[in-house]
């Protein structure tokens, strides 16, 4: 736990919100208590030594907060005034309606109770605060749950992936390493027993998901992938196409020259990127990708200057 | 520094334990910690006022008789102050504690840790049992989408500098409305004051730190809006028609219907396609290359011809 100096304010917060807590928590462990209010014991009994010397006006033993911890086990008592618990900020309302909104998302339909319970705690929060925010996630929280579970027990996974770069969809045994996060996308690092090397799989490509039992034992190390450049210049539609290809985007970007480097894992990500950007984007290195594309570009129109491509309705 | 965390609570529980409204100089006199001039009093209190404000605490003000022009006082009503969702059952709590922990680590941190805390000093046990395993994730860090929350909610005007798609740097200034992730990406909705209309901004496109304008309470979001409803695109949707080549380009082939056609070449599939923006379902097709062929609209396939064909001049 970060040892951070709190406000006065957050500590104030704090306090008021320990009293509830406590109420119905008699007799609560101070470690656990700690932890609950993510602070370290010295500062929580920093905060119940504040706590004591509050109460109502006329601060007499009869007014004061009465506080029991020196056991190292917390009461509280005389403190009605205090007892209930605070009502949630606007703040936390909203981020309680954009989690429910994930979890709505990734519940089994035939959970209606549920999915029930969850559309009516949304409304009573949208009575409060307005319909100001959504979520449409794109990783499905139950997949999440089995990818830290598998990693938490060591097991293996079987998964069904969709490659945008292969266009393929396959079956792969992975054995997973951690949750990344890269270019604002989630990923899993895994060893990947299909193709028997280490790989980098996009949480919202997987169409499936499920335990596999059992893991075999790694005996490789991840090797750093190599890497691929492209040296691009976009004439126009700059920040979309910036965007396409993962480039940071920034206002000096390129002094004007509109010359960029873009980065891949994946020689094949970059050429399909180029193809999509055809009508605003120009590849000037390396050369074996200019030759590439110009073959690309060839067969494609190939087909439709074919009588059986033409555009009949 | 425990002075003041002491008076703020001691504040607290005067305001909410009086049944009627306290005058600043009954405050003054009864409410440890009010000490110094006058003025310096009165600064206190100010502060002290805002500071509750900022946790969410309501302060009414009122008068004692309303038939004169007494002096007004203060009270916080206990409705006002106390958990507001009603009655809630264990199902409920988890599954509102399980929609806190999603921001964990995130942006929004600080605001899920204090929520959890008072999900949980309700005293009702959880039964996470009861629920699926799930584990709902919010991954931004962006620093701007819990100042853009905070605006929204406590109707702040903001000013930030945008970057626009040909990477000028543009100042915008905002009511903001809602805040929406769409496709993996944050964007924020709201009143552009310069250009007095509704605009959608992407958050990630925003260049550093936004700051809010004037005071909280500066306008109202409108009965009429509603994001859902913003998000709906207002661009007519179009059909286009492709063939696929069988087994390829999975992603277009998941979004679309296919359609019996005798004339179809062999190892090829004919499909209809529902698309709103021309440019970016173009550069879709393009990026399965030989695998994919438009055939109508005229103008989606001339377009797609058209950057082929300049891509072959260019590389060929």
């Amino acid at each position: 736990m970060a040892e951070k100096q709190s406000t006065p304010l957050e500590k104030a917060a704090r306090l008021l919100d320990l009293v509830p807590y406590i109420s119905t928590h008699q007799g609560v462990a101070l470690s656990e208590l700690a932890a609950e209010f993510s602070v370290s014991e010295s500062e929580l009994l920093s905060d119940l030594n504040t706590l004591w010397m509050c109460g109502l006006p006329g601060y007499t033993p009869l007014e004061l907060i009465d506080l029991e911890f020196e056991s190292g086990f917390v009461s509280i008592r005389n403190a009605e005034i205090l007892q209930k618990v605070r009502l949630l900020t606007k703040d936390e309302l909203v981020i309680l309606l954009v989690g429910l909104d994930l979890l709505i998302k990734a519940i089994d339909p035939k959970r209606a109770d549920l999915l029930h319970s969850i559309s009516q705690l949304q409304v009573k929060i949208e009575a409060i605060i307005g319909d100001i925010a959504t979520i449409a996630p794109i990783v499905n929280s139950s997949y999440r749950a089995i990818i830290l579970n598998a990693i938490a027990s060591r097991k293996n996974l079987q998964i069904s992936y969709h490659s945008l770069i292969r266009d393929q969809l396959t079956e792969r045994e992975i054995t997973p390493i951690e949750l990344l996060v890269d270019h604002s996308y989630e990923v899993l690092q895994a060893y990947c027993h299909h193709v028997g090397a280490f790989r980098t799989f996009r949480l919202d490509s997987i169409a499936d998901i499920s335990i596999s039992g059992y893991q075999q034992p790694l005996t490789v190390k991840p090797k750093q992938d190599e890497a691929f450049q492209m040296e691009i210049k976009i004439s126009k539609r700059i920040r979309s196409t910036l965007e396409r290809f993962r480039i940071p985007v920034r206002s000096d970007a390129s002094d004007g020259s509109r010359i960029f480097i873009a980065d891949s894992f994946s020689q094949d990500w970059l050429i399909r990127s180029a193809m999509s950007t055809l009508a605003t984007t120009e590849v000037l290195a390396p050369a074996h990708s200019r030759v590439d594309l110009a073959r690309k570009c060839r067969r494609a129109l190939d087909l439709y200057e074919s009588a059986l491509f033409a555009n009949i309705s | 520094m425990s002075r003041k965390t002491e008076r703020l609570v001691n504040l607290t529980i005067a305001l909410l334990a009086t049944k009627r409204y306290l005058t600043k100089s009954e405050i003054f006199r009864t409410v440890a910690g009010y000490e110094g001039t006058p003025e310096s009093k009165e600064r206190m209190f100010e502060r002290d006022k805002d500071d509750l404000r900022n946790l969410g605490i309501v302060i009414e003000v009122g008068t004692f008789d309303p038939l004169f022009e007494d002096e007004s006082g203060y009270r916080i009503k206990p409705e006002n102050y106390q958990f507001q969702l009603g009655g809630l059952d264990s199902k409920d709590i988890s599954l509102l504690s399980l929609a806190a922990e999603a921001w964990r680590g995130a942006a929004l941190d600080s605001s899920a840790l204090s929520a959890l805390v008072k999900l949980h000093a309700i005293g009702i046990e959880t039964d996470s049992e009861a629920l699926p395993d799930l584990a709902p994730a919010i991954i931004s860090k962006d620093a701007n989408l819990a100042l853009a929350i905070s605006a929204i909610t406590s109707r702040t005007v903001i000013s930030f500098t945008y970057l626009s798609e040909a990477l000028a740097e543009e100042s915008r200034v905002l009511e903001p409305y809602a805040v929406a992730s769409r496709y993996g990406h944050w964007y924020l909705f709201g009143m552009d004051l310069d250009r007095k209309n509704l605009r959608s901004f992407r958050l990630d496109r925003i260049l550093g730190t936004l700051s809010t304008k004037g005071r909280a309470g500066n306008y109202e979001i409108p009965q009429s809006f509603s994001v859902e409803s913003h998000l709906l695109e207002t661009r007519s949707q179009q059909m286009a028609e492709l063939y696929l080549r069988s087994g390829r380009a999975l992603a277009l082939r998941n979004r679309s219907n296919e359609i019996l056609d005798e004339k179809a070449p062999l190892g090829w599939e004919r499909v209809s396609l529902e698309y709103r923006d021309e440019e970016r379902i173009a550069e879709e097709i393009l990026w399965y290359g030989e695998d994919a062929v438009v055939l109508k609209p005229e103008s989606l396939r001339d377009s797609v011809i058209e950057s082929l064909q300049a891509g072959l001049i260019r590389y060929g």
